[in-house]
């Protein structure tokens, strides 16, 4: 179970006054489940995500992990967490194969047992075909499964997926929003970030709304609707932020 | 899995990722291996048929009238005529054959003015009516002014030649050079036929016949060409061939976005630097190695130490080269890890190249200092860094080794790359510099979002131990040669003044300036009542143990007579000065400055990092650095080890600084009769300078010693003690 208790972040200004990027939200994601972070852009979901992953230490309030606090011993913990970052990060000169040994090196998986989960990775996310190229040579849609390869190599309990169909087609869209579901089928815990609102729909058991920095609000999708009267979670999303006033008026 | 196979994993990931960058090959082998020795033999070859060009072409010489042009004319004829007749060997192969020289065009001008002297090119003679205007406009090259009536083969008498020409021209330098070569032998001969007329001999007008003979071999000419042209290479190409991958692996790295992905594998911030670190390191020595072959290659299978030495043999100097690399592995670490530090901070590559070229020129600068002739490596010279690397090389090239220097340089050397790396890891991990969105990069050295700490950064103990390491050094320098300071008690106030400075004020106001707890950051809190015991023990015996040391290392490293002279010296005067004042001087200042900054400021700075123990080891090894001596550097760091040891155990600098202000103010005393000398003798401890030490007193000393560091090692971890990490406060808005 990941834990998310008051949690802060601060970013210090060059005036000297700090700006606060996430304001004490408290949120947790259950085993089995996938939880939804939505939130409009500058909101605060990255920073959020960069916390709870171990890359951002907090200001003020706690990232648990089953009850340890990750900044007490964030190597170990950050062994129980995938993370999926926005921008699909890849060595270039590296092929697939090369870059996912060394993340099994670096999670410490024993190279016997790297080689299946990178065997298996290849055989769920197709793979195959280009596993030996060079990644500096693949397409969007490759690099990404390639990067959820990487998340998923150790087996975490726990997977934080920022963006994780951005720029993708529909075939390996629809392959990830598989793998999502069958892997909070095998008892994982899924924090999705994604402004795709019909994956959230589609997806998520509970949503997380992010505002300013704020967990404005946060419940089931029918929790949502009934307390925004509004059927479309678009539409619930935008009265929620302030924002359902149309933009065009005659 | 451990720090060293993470750091392992990390490393050979990056070595195999930049290496299959061509940008990289490039830089470190395509460069070194092709592009300079084709650079360095074309232009030598360049210069060589240059100057032969040049030796063939015809000149212009400008008189005044007729007459001299007619008289100059016969001479010069006559000199062509005889010259022929000889057919000596240098008529046929004109000045070109090994006319370059190592310092480029100015050596090519005085081997093709030399080569001209004895075989001259052709001349026009001219008459003009100013020769020097004549020679400034370029009409003629050299100019001759003669003055009285040159003599006949039968005459006597004498004439005055004047040889006008314009040093900044080559073509005039040439010339002249050739008219002063006729001239001469015409002068030889007509000196000759003189002596022969008054049946004279030469010895009659060369009283003093003087010959130059240059007794350097040519092992150390070649040393000498070498030093003066590999050394800088050498730091230039470590640097260079180390620039692009630290910014790949940093800037580059971020740049392409992996860095976050990176991040978030279990993997500590300073074992991903560290491993980077190695490759770096890595690239840069196989750079600088790559160029010591290509330049041994260049020099000694392709014939270009023919030419630099002007076709003498050139012996390369081989038993100077596992030297020479030696010495480029801290300089590697050191620009590996400065070249770190700099990227950590740029978020794109082009960012990184602007921030690179700063590093470059300070690197530079100091190098440029190293080559300048009569550079010796005493001084500030011998801890600069760079510069003290390069006249390191061109001495080694020489067959100069000194010991002594060699250490000096390697350790500071490498104290420098040690703060390098400790600061290349602290920026690294900075969330700031990490991630754009963090806040401005300006905001890691703003005091306003320091976080509160209890002990200080490694990287700040690194970057403080550093600084004042060369500081004090270089104030020492100028005491030394103040001639106001330099002798008496203002000597011994400015030395004091110094290290209270240096070791005290100054880390009192970097921990302020860090917002570090000055009471923990010093190791300031009371002890616990056996720690006490335990520094009286040390205290008691260190100092005979320390006079045991000295006599054995003298059979094996004995000290510079030059040296020993001037301790003796400096001994000698100290018996004129007061015993208690000496006291304050030589062992209370140094007691309470050196506790304060090794074991309290340092020591706390570097446990967080390296551990316990491995902190003992590094600060203990400072201190003995610190002493500046490789005579002291043994015996200073083992008394480091000990201190810090007390330090260590009891979280307290008090107890160390009882020990070492008894081990100093016993040192100091006891050979003074009025001082401690009396109650030495009176108890049988033998006070003569060059007395044998007992066994039984260094039985007995080495026995209390251990008894101290038995009592240190069973310390009991004191109630409320530091901890080991820094505490966190939230900021204040």
């Amino acid at each position: 179970m990941l834990e998310a208790r008051e949690l802060t972040k601060l970013f210090p200004q060059p005036d000297g006054t700090h700006k606060a990027a996430v304001d004490h939200v408290t949120f947790v994601v259950r085993p089995g489940e996938v939880y939804g972070l939505l939130g409009p852009n500058g909101a605060g979901k990255t920073t959020t995500l960069r916390m709870l992953s171990g890359l951002l230490r907090p200001s003020a309030g706690r990232v648990l992990l089953n009850d340890v606090d990750i900044t007490a011993e964030p190597e170990r913990i950050k062994r129980h967490i995938g993370y999926l970052t926005a921008n699909t990060g890849l060595y270039a000169r590296l092929t697939p194969v090369e870059m996912l040994e060394y993340f099994a090196a670096l999670y410490g998986l024993p190279a016997e047992r790297a080689r299946e989960q990178i065997a298996r990775m290849s055989a769920w996310l197709g793979m195959g075909s280009f596993l030996k190229l060079r990644c500096g040579a693949l397409s969007t849609g490759q690099k990404q499964r390639v990067s959820i390869a990487r998340a998923l190599l150790a087996d975490p309990p726990i997977l934080i997926l920022d963006e994780p169909t951005l720029g993708l087609d529909v075939l390996s869209n629809r392959l990830i929003l598989e793998l999502m579901r069958t892997q909070a089928a095998a008892g994982k815990a899924i924090l999705l970030s994604t402004h795709a609102l019909d994956e959230i729909e589609t997806l998520c058991r509970r949503i997380g709304l992010i505002h300013r920095g704020r967990l404005i609000a946060e419940g089931t999708l029918e929790e949502l609707r009934a307390r925004t009267g509004r059927e479309r979670l678009s539409e619930a999303f935008l009265q929620l932020v302030g924002a359902d006033e149309p933009v065009f008026t005659n | 899995m451990s720090r060293f196979s993470r750091i392992n994993i990390i490393w050979r990931k990056e070595l195999k990722d930049t290496i299959r960058d061509r940008r990289t090959l490039i830089a470190m082998v395509l460069v070194p291996m092709v592009l300079y020795p084709a650079l360095m033999i074309g232009s030598l070859q360049a210069v060589e048929m240059q100057v032969s060009f040049l030796v063939t072409e015809e000149y212009k010489i400008g008189v005044l009238d007729e007459r001299a042009q007619a008289w100059l004319r016969s001479v010069i004829d006559r000199d062509r005529a005889l010259l022929r007749a000889a057919s000596e060997p240098a008529a046929t192969e004109p000045a070109a054959g090994g006319a370059a020289s190592a310092s480029g065009r100015r050596g090519a001008e005085q081997s093709a003015r030399a080569g001209v002297r004895e075989n001259p090119p052709n001349y026009v003679i001219q008459i003009v009516n100013d020769v020097n205007a004549a020679i400034i406009r370029g009409e003629v090259h050299v100019g001759v002014l003669v003055d009285g009536v040159p003599p006949g083969p039968d005459e006597d008498g004498s004439a005055r030649i004047t040889v006008a020409y314009d040093d900044a021209e080559i073509r005039s330098q040439i010339a002249s050079a050739g008219v002063a070569g006729i001239l001469e032998r015409a002068n030889q001969r007509l000196l000759d036929e003189r002596l022969k007329r008054w049946r004279l001999n030469l010895q009659f007008v060369q009283p003093l016949a003087l010959f130059e003979q240059n007794v350097a071999s040519s092992e150390r000419l070649a040393g000498s060409v070498l030093g003066q042209i590999v050394p800088l290479i050498l730091v230039l190409m470590t640097m260079t061939g180390a620039i692009y991958p630290a910014i790949d692996l940093t800037a580059g790295e971020r740049e392409r976005g992996t860095l976050e992905t990176l991040m978030v594998a279990p993997v500590p911030t300073v074992d991903l630097i560290a491993g980077k670190f190695v490759v770096v390191t890595m690239i840069g020595l196989l750079s600088a190695a790559l160029n010591l072959a290509s330049v041994g290659g260049t020099i000694y299978l392709g014939g270009a130490g023919s030419l630099l030495t002007q076709g003498s043999a050139f012996p390369f100097p081989f038993h100077a080269l596992p030297w020479i690399l030696l010495l480029m592995v801290p300089l590697a670490v050191l620009f590996s890890a400065a070249l770190l530090a700099v990227c950590s901070f740029a978020r794109s590559f082009k960012e990184a190249q602007n921030y690179v070229l700063p590093v470059m020129m300070a690197a530079i600068i100091p190098g440029v200092v190293g080559i300048l002739p009569g550079t010796r490596l005493e001084g500030p010279i011998i801890i600069m860094p760079v510069a003290n690397i390069v006249v390191l090389a061109r001495d080694l090239f020489l067959s100069k080794f000194d010991f002594n220097a060699i250490l000096l340089v390697l350790l500071s050397t490498s104290l420098y790359a040690g703060a390098a790396v400790a600061i290349a890891a602290k920026l690294f991990g900075q969330e700031a510099v990490l991630f754009a969105d963090s806040g401005s990069v300006a905001t890691v050295f703003d005091r306003r979002f320091f976080r509160v700490r209890s002990e200080p950064s490694a990287a700040a103990a690194m970057l403080v131990l550093a600084l004042v390491y060369s500081l004090n050094f270089y104030l020492q320098q100028a005491i030394a040669r103040s001639p106001w300071l330099s002798t008496g008690i203002p000597y011994l106030n400015a030395i004091a003044l110094t290290l209270i400075v240096l070791l005290a004020v100054g880390p009192w106001f970097a921990a302020r300036y860090m917002r570090v707890d000055a009471m923990t950051a010093f190791a300031l809190q009371a002890p616990p009542a056996r720690a006490w015991l335990s520094a009286v023990c040390l205290g008691a015996s260190t100092w005979i143990l320390a006079l045991a040391w000295w006599q054995w290392q003298q059979g094996w490293l004995p000290m510079d007579p030059n040296l020993r002279e001037a301790i003796e010296r400096q001994t000698a005067w100290f018996g004129s000065v007061p015993p208690w004042t000496l006291v304050f001087f030589l062992a209370l200042v140094p007691a309470f400055t050196e506790e304060l900054f090794f074991r309290g400021y340092v020591l706390s700075g570097m446990r967080g990092s390296v551990g316990k123990w491995g902190a003992v080891l590094l600060v203990s090894l400072a201190f003995g650095l610190f002493h500046y001596s490789a005579y002291r550097l043994g015996m200073t760091t083992l008394l480091g080890l000990l201190l810090a040891l007390l330090a260590v155990q009891y979280r307290s600098i008090w107890p160390g600084m009882l020990a070492h202000l008894m081990h100093n103010t016993i040192s100091t005393l006891a050979g003074r009769e009025d001082g401690l000398a009396p109650l030495m003798r009176s108890i049988g401890f033998p006070t003569a300078a060059d007395a044998e030490l007992p066994a039984a007193w260094v039985g007995g000393a080495a026995a209390l010693a251990a008894i101290g560091v038995a009592i240190a090692l069973t310390a009991r971890r004191a109630p409320g003690s530091i901890n080991p990490s820094p505490t966190r406060t939230l900021p204040s808005a």
